[in-house]
């Protein structure tokens, strides 16, 4: 394994354990992660609902989650114990859910990990651009019945 | 007591409401960033704030600083997803009583409030 493929193994473990942890500790039902695979900054996945988080300092890049608003809600019934949430509250709970991932991060990376604050967004914006000299990873995720999708790309 | 709860999740600011029935806890604001946190320190003389730290506009490190200017004996409780140890430590340094990191569950959220109101 390359140096940068271990760099990137180590960097995806740590998402991928905070995101395994966030979902464990809050819901207490397990989130399942599958193999990541590469994919283009032109050609990315993005679910109805997504939350991402700009990342610099000591890695470059971002991070996003995204699902369909019925998993976020599910969040929000489950853990905040709010019955009735609206869109709105589902889009502020897909930017919390990506915060506490990436923020979580810096257990490994320490404070200069810098994270920005979440943007969320629906579908796919068509001013919506990704940098294209990063690899980009996705990896797979279904929590009880929700299939989605965290991206991480990072230098 | 008067509690102002800043955080620039809607959801966390309702999960942190949830845990007042068992305190003599009064909402008297929520803010979504430290400068609109900093002038409702100014404006509702809260004795209680729950805290964030990233957030737009003034994050609550710097929020912190300047509301212990304003009032050094405010009870502050800073609740944050940046988990290394670095960040906490900062959080007292500067006069936090407490810290927690997110994710937080109910248990620990009442912990902290336990913790931070002397009632252990």
């Amino acid at each position: 394994m390359s140096t940068q493929e271990q760099q990137f193994e180590k960097t995806a473990n740590a998402f991928i354990e905070s995101l395994e942890r966030y979902f464990n500790k809050l819901t207490k039902s397990p989130v399942e992660t599958y193999a990541p695979f590469v994919k283009s900054p032109t050609d990315l996945i993005l679910k109805e609902c997504t939350g991402m988080i700009g990342i610099a300092g000591i890695k470059k890049g971002f991070i996003y989650i995204s699902g369909d608003l019925a998993m976020f809600e599910e969040v929000i019934k489950t853990y905040v114990g709010y019955q009735h949430p609206q869109k709105n509250d589902m889009l502020d709970m897909a930017g919390e859910l990506s915060n506490v991932v990436a923020g979580n991060v810096r257990e490994v990376y320490g404070d200069d990990f810098l994270i920005s604050v979440p943007v969320v967004f629906e579908g796919k914006p068509s001013n919506l651009h990704f940098p294209d000299d990063i690899p980009i990873y996705v990896v797979p995720m279904k929590w009880k019945t929700f299939e989605a999708y965290m991206v991480i790309g990072i230098q | 007591m008067k509690l102002l709860i800043v955080d620039d999740s809607s959801m966390m600011r309702m999960t942190i409401e949830e845990h007042l029935q068992d305190y003599d806890l009064e909402i008297v604001g929520t803010a979504g960033n430290g400068k609109e946190a900093l002038q409702m320190v100014i404006d509702l003389k809260p004795d209680v704030v729950t805290l964030d730290i990233t957030m737009p506009e003034m994050d609550g490190l710097e929020c912190l600083d300047e509301i212990m200017k304003i009032n050094p004996d405010l009870k502050v409780m800073v609740i944050t997803a940046l988990s290394d140890k670095l960040t906490g430590l900062k959080a007292l340094k500067k006069g936090a009583r407490e810290y927690l990191y997110k994710p937080v569950t109910h248990e620990e959220l009442k912990e902290g409030f336990d913790l931070l109101l002397d009632r252990k």
